[in-house]
């Protein structure tokens, strides 16, 4: 096992790569009662094209698979995995995004024996056509729930317009038709391909000692055979730096209409330190142009055109990337008009200085100081740095070596008109109301 | 778990030194009895203290100001806690300790001062009226927000009906007209009753000095002794209705329950009501969990809450709208399972260690220590894990019967979607 010290915050991060390739990371967290353990696997909803596991040639699997099989592991032959970590009185749950699958409990005891559940009921699939058509009806309501949510349609609503082809367009969970198509059989074509040890990394913080871990964890994945690790075979499409819609807008029961711009990223391929740096120079020069000590800001909140429901943020991943920000509002198309405005703008003239950013740095220093009391966050981002080849415990020293000409060259990759989508949403209108 | 000293009558400090914490977390609560009309121009007030005042008049000055003191948050909000209304203003700034330079604990405490009683007045001693107005809309706005979360919503439209004129359906937001009633002037008499009249508790917890904090806080704060308004009873009500149906443009039913119990807070009963809620949909184990999710498939979501304040529960589903009357049949018989004590060994134990283990968690932030002291300090004996765990481990399943037997189903909400496509 090796340790990596990070002096200025006092933590000692513990690692170890299994024979199976698993990778294992251990943090010890002083004065916390609870420990949290993710365990995670590079494959997400973003993974629907790909050469299954001993086969040759490529398959597309039905949209929303990554999900259901998140759904699909917590039950068993005897019986849902829910119910043993229960017992432990641990809080299990998962997650799946764009390009990861998360399980993982919470407990304050029996932490040896939620560990070996969460590795166990993770690399023992159990599928039958039975329970998989069971889950149908369970993930087309939470299909149906998220359908209704006009945030979370104006956001996918939005990713959608900005991307031509690559799967991010696709909505996580699928649709209900998507997922009728889903057979046990895929399932297991999924899982052997991206379930693998070596594609998976484990993260455990909070109140743990490592090396009792660390042991735990070798003797469960010791007794368990895998086969040879083999690279997982992606296929990716190419897709052009231009919008594919460049306006759209919907209609839902809602009281004030949302309007959104996103901006596509061009730069997509960075990866390690200097995509970090890159990302970090995009968040700032973001905070600088629309954040709430913006003129933007001060402007539109002078104006009422934004609410509290105002926000920005930018997400960037292997192979896409994006931009947002927007608001509800009763004057959508002002508003719209003066987020552009800004963007275009600041692709001729940043409108800040080194001493501006100096500024947002020094908060972004404090947020990412607050965040470490949190093991959630750091277990979380952990690990989606960890499989960009980024370390989480750099950021510190990456903000503080950022310039106005870093910011200036990142900012680059988000600027271009044709970039930029819209996305509204409208109340409802009197004719589709009767 | 806190030390309380009372520097002035109605004003109490309430401080905790750990170092579990890379931050020094602040909360000031100022409380009053809740009524709409004052809720309202509270609410407004803490958006018009948040954003502007006499030394940073912009919120974009403030906002810097922040960012200058490492991104320290700062905000004001308003909360309900049984029949009384509370201000918060929350602060989270980080620990020197782990800073090169500066004194921003200092400076932080200077701005909290500057927030709370230095506000932006005109000549006239007022609030500004643009900042006023401004503020209003925001708050109206907020309010209106909530038709658009249609399980928001539907819980809204549950507890109106539910309780209707009654503190659990009186917004902390007060409600639109209320708001569009404030002035500048009605604000600065809700500014001045807070100053003058409410009970304040500061609490703070970090790695400090307390003796120090305590000077500090002493200095910052010059509340002055009052005798804080008694709170009144919570009044009768009972649901208007059993069962209300209303038809929006949406594609999953909401289905909301609200039952009464006997038992709130205060009462020797609460830990075994706790037990039951547990039991019978607090958890993924639980029986609404397991059986209209795991074994209907008619929900993604169907689970049970339970309000201790006011001794109500709540059970809430999203479903097709045609699995309304199999949902509402479903979590009838969960419910009368447990009446006929069909329970399990297992079921209990789960829920007692799952209980355990997330008041364990929730000590685990500043956050939760200074809410969870702050409930549970109601209670005449003193707050531990201990103490709460031996509570839960005295339930038998014959208390969870009787729970479960002094559950009654009062009204039935469902927000349906079927009409409108």
């Amino acid at each position: 096992m090796e340790t990596i010290h990070f002096e200025q915050l006092e933590e000692t991060l513990h690692y170890e790569k299994l024979p199976n390739g698993l990778e294992v990371y251990i943090l010890p967290k002083k004065g916390f009662s609870k420990t949290f353990v993710t365990f995670t696997t590079k494959y997400g909803s973003i993974d629907r094209s790909f050469v299954p596991l001993g086969e040759e040639e490529a398959v597309t699997v039905p949209d929303g698979i990554a999900h259901f099989l998140e759904h699909k592991m917590f039950e068993k032959e005897d019986g849902d995995v829910f119910q043993k970590f229960s017992q432990y009185g641990a809080s299990a749950n998962a997650f799946t995004s764009f390009t990861r699958t998360t399980y993982l409990f919470s407990a304050t005891d029996h932490i040896k024996e939620s560990t070996n559940t969460l590795l166990d009921f993770v690399q023992q699939p159990y599928f039958t056509e039975q329970t998989v058509n069971k889950e149908k009806g369970i993930i087309g309501q939470e299909i149906q729930m998220y359908d209704d949510q006009p945030d979370w349609r104006v956001y996918f609503g939005s990713i959608e317009s900005l991307y031509h082809e690559h799967p991010v367009k696709i909505d996580i969970a699928g649709t209900v038709e998507s997922i009728d198509g889903i057979t046990a059989e895929h399932l297991y074509t999924c899982y052997h391909t991206f379930y693998h040890p070596s594609n998976m990394l484990l993260f455990a913080i909070g109140n743990v000692e490592p090396e009792e871990m660390m042991q735990t964890i070798r003797e469960n994945q010791n007794a368990k055979t895998f086969a040879a690790p083999q690279p997982i075979n992606r296929i990716h499409v190419d897709e052009a730096s231009e919008v594919a819609v460049k306006e759209r807008n919907l209609e839902m029961d809602v009281l004030k209409p949302k309007a959104y711009v996103s901006f596509k990223a061009r730069e997509v391929s960075l990866q390690g330190r200097d995509m970090m740096k890159h990302e970090l120079a995009i968040q700032l020069a973001l905070d600088l142009l629309y954040g709430r000590s913006s003129d933007f800001y001060e402007e539109v909140y002078q104006q009422g055109w934004i609410d509290e429901s105002y926000s920005y943020d930018f997400s960037l991943e292997e192979g896409f990337g994006f931009a947002m920000v927007g608001s509800d509002t009763a004057y959508p198309n002002e508003l719209l008009a003066a987020m552009k405005q800004v963007m275009n703008n600041a692709a001729q003239q940043l409108p800040f200085t080194q001493q501006d950013l100096e500024r947002v740095k020094r908060r972004k220093i404090g947020f990412n100081l607050r965040a470490l009391n949190s093991i959630e966050f750091i277990a979380n981002q952990f690990t989606r740095y960890k499989f960009n080849d980024m370390n989480l415990f750099d950021i510190v020293p990456v903000i503080e070596e950022l310039t106005v000409a870093d910011v200036k060259e990142a900012l680059t990759s988000i600027t271009g008109e044709s970039q930029q989508a819209v996305f509204t949403i409208n109340p409802l209108t009197k004719e589709a109301q009767a | 778990m806190f030390n309380r000293t009372e520097v002035a009558t109605g004003v109490n400090i309430f401080t905790r030194k750990s170092e579990q914490f890379k931050t020094v977390n602040f909360s000031i609560k100022l409380k009053r009895p809740l009524n709409t009309e004052e809720a309202a121009n509270r609410t407004v007030l803490t958006n018009v203290l948040q954003h502007s005042n006499a030394t940073f008049q912009s919120a974009a000055a403030m906002r810097m100001k922040l960012d200058d003191l490492y991104g320290t948050v700062l905000y004001l909000d308003t909360a309900k806690q049984g029949n009384e209304q509370i201000i918060l203003l929350n602060v989270e700034t980080v620990n020197d300790h782990y800073l090169k330079t500066g004194d921003v604990l200092n400076e932080v405490l200077a701005l909290m001062h500057t927030v709370l009683f230095e506000p932006n007045l005109d000549e006239q001693g007022l609030f500004q009226q643009t900042i006023v107005d401004r503020e209003k809309d925001m708050v109206v706005e907020r309010i209106q927000s909530v038709f658009d979360d249609k399980s928001r919503y539907a819980q809204k439209r549950l507890q109106e009906i539910l309780r209707p004129n009654h503190p659990v359906s009186t917004s902390v937001n007060g409600t639109v007209e209320a708001v569009q009633e404030i002035t500048p002037a009605s604000l600065k008499a809700a500014y001045e009753a807070m100053l003058t009249e409410d009970e304040i508790d500061i609490f703070v917890i970090g790695d400090i000095d307390e003796r120090q904090m305590i000077e500090a806080l002493k200095k910052a704060f010059p509340f002055e002794g009052r005798t804080p308004i008694a709170v009144p009873e919570i009044p009768e009500s009972h649901a208007t209705t059993t069962y209300t149906k209303e038809t929006f443009d949406t594609r999953q039913g909401k289905l909301h329950i609200g039952y009464s119990t006997p038992v709130q807070f205060t009462s020797p009963d609460f830990p075994k009501m706790q037990i039951f809620n547990g039991i019978f949909g607090g958890y993924p184990h639980a029986k609404l969990f397991m059986n209209v999710r795991e074994k209907e498939s008619l929900a993604y979501y169907c689970s049970s809450s339970y309000s201790a304040q006011y001794g109500l529960m709540y059970v809430m589903s999203g479903i097709e709208q045609e699995n309304e009357e199999k949902a509402r049949r479903l979590i009838d018989e969960q419910l009368e399972a447990i009446r006929q004590g069909d329970i399990s060994d297992l079921e209990i134990m789960q829920t007692k260690a799952m209980l355990k283990n997330q008041l364990k968690e929730a000590l685990d932030s500043a956050r939760g220590q200074i809410e969870l002291y702050n409930q549970y300090r109601e209670l005449p004996e003193e707050f531990t894990v201990e103490n709460m765990s031996a509570k839960w481990d005295a339930v038998s399943k014959e208390d969870v019967v009787a729970m479960a037997t002094q559950v009654t189903k009062e009204t039935v909400y469902f927000l349906s979607g079927e009409d409108a496509k």
